[in-house]
């Protein structure tokens, strides 16, 4: 094969890469991640190790879906390459980060990244309006957690609507679709008070999504204001740290969502009690209030009008001093001549005719005599 | 003229009839006017404080009441 029929070093390239095309077009690499760096802002370079070997891998920041550090243990689906210029190298389709520490690790650099950001600043949270009546809900239609979400709301309070866009919440597509929902509910914004997005328990694999820099990403940035509640109580993702609001569980987001309409209702009815009670008490302040001004104005009237009374008695006596019939009483009496009253005998002559009046009747006497005093 | 003005003015117009029944300018028939008007006057003004008394008396009453 090798005899006449020789190649070019071009030539022999193009036919190493068909037949890793035949043989291997696509496999998936697990190993531990060194010598990881990126170029330009654009390209990545990293190799994969185990105890024996070591792989170079080649591929583009596109690729990747969180921060990888070496260390890292990664499961890289690629296809082996044969560069004309740089040789050999696997060439990257899709990076996944293996076990429990990976993914632990990967979600720390993320939220150190996103901190620096202020994605999860506290003084951006916003109230959540309670109780809400237009609920815009992110989460698996077949999962148990959307289930116990609906039955409590439904138990606690009435009128509420739930718009739902079923995703999935794990697995490859999970973060584009909860991407995509959270953009779908947003283009309409005035048209929900709350976006919630739950999920229930799973592995630290099953839950990546909601580390996800994308999905962390959309809900900080969410113009409808967002309660998110993922996994258990002890699982805090970095979407929920990124939203205004986090619960534990999906039951404990329906909880925090709306009131029970029971214990409402009995503090209602104490509140009225109470209401009631104030308005019984200030009634009979007030009813004291007036019998006691009433009883006030009484006093005050009976007193001016026997000041008056007091006032006209006391005028009455001072005119009943000069009742002419008194002096009449003692002894005198009032002389008149041609109706004129007599104080001095000067205008009296004899033989006048003079009017006498006495305390009990009167006379008429001719003068007699005069003495003129 | 209303009742108080008319009240008030019967008042001072006995204040004046005992004034000037006190200066002792008077004489005896002057006097017999005075007090005569002095008199009517004190009826009067007693009859108008009766008059108000009762009527107090009314408000009352009808303010004890029970509604019905």
């Amino acid at each position: 094969m090798f005899g006449d029929e020789s190649l070019t070093v071009s030539e022999f390239i193009d036919l190493v890469n068909q037949t890793y095309e035949l043989a291997y077009p696509i496999v998936s690499v697990v190993g531990e991640l060194a010598n990881f760096k990126i170029s330009k802002n654009k390209w990545i370079y990293f190799d994969l190790k185990d105890e024996l070997a070591n792989l170079k891998f080649f591929g583009t920041v596109y690729q990747l879906n969180s921060p990888l550090e070496d260390g890292m243990l990664l499961k890289v689906t690629c296809n082996p390459r044969m560069h004309r210029t740089y040789g050999f190298s696997m060439q990257v389709q899709q990076i996944e980060l293996v076990g429990e520490g990976s993914l632990k690790r990967a979600a720390e650099l993320l939220q150190i990244k996103l901190s620096k950001e202020g994605i999860f600043d506290m003084d951006k949270k916003r109230l959540l309006p309670y109780p809400p009546t237009r609920v815009a809900l992110i989460t698996s239609a077949q999962s148990a957690a959307y289930h116990d979400f609906v039955n409590i709301i439904n138990n606690r309070w009435r009128g509420l609507s739930v718009n739902l866009i079923d995703v999935q919440v794990q697995g490859e597509i999970a973060v584009s679709q909860i991407v995509k929902a959270i953009d779908d509910f947003n283009s309409q914004p005035d048209q929900y008070d709350v976006l919630v997005i739950i999920r229930g328990g799973g592995s630290p694999e099953d839950l990546s999504a909601f580390n996800s820099e994308a999905v962390t990403r959309m809900v900080a940035a969410s113009n409808i204001p967002t309660l998110v509640a993922i996994g258990h109580e002890i699982d805090i993702s970095l979407a929920e740290l990124a939203a205004d609001r986090r619960a534990s569980t999906p039951s404990h987001a329906a909880e925090l969502l709306v009131p029970d309409k029971r214990a409402v209702l009995s503090s209602l009815k104490v509140s009225r009690q109470t209401l009631n009670k104030k308005l019984e008490h200030t009634l009979e302040v007030m009813s004291y209030e007036i019998h006691r001004k009433s009883e006030h104005l009484q006093t005050l009237i009976d007193h001016i009008i026997n000041q008056f009374f007091q006032d006209v008695l006391h005028k009455k006596e001072l005119l009943f001093a000069y009742d002419p019939d008194n002096v009449l009483q003692r002894g005198y009496s009032i002389v008149r001549k041609q109706g004129k009253v007599m104080r001095s005998s000067s205008y009296i002559n004899l033989n006048d005719i003079l009017d006498i009046k006495l305390a009990k009747g009167s006379v008429t006497s001719e003068v007699k005599s005069v003495d003129k005093g | 003229m209303s009742e108080t003005n008319n009240y008030r003015k019967l008042n001072q117009e006995l204040e004046a009839i005992l004034g000037r029944l006190q200066s002792s300018n008077l004489d005896i028939d002057q006097t017999i006017k005075e007090y005569e008007k002095g008199v009517m006057i004190v009826d009067q003004l007693e009859k108008y404080l009766k008059s108000a008394r009762n009527k107090v008396t009314k408000i009352t009453q009808r303010q004890s009441k029970p509604k019905k």
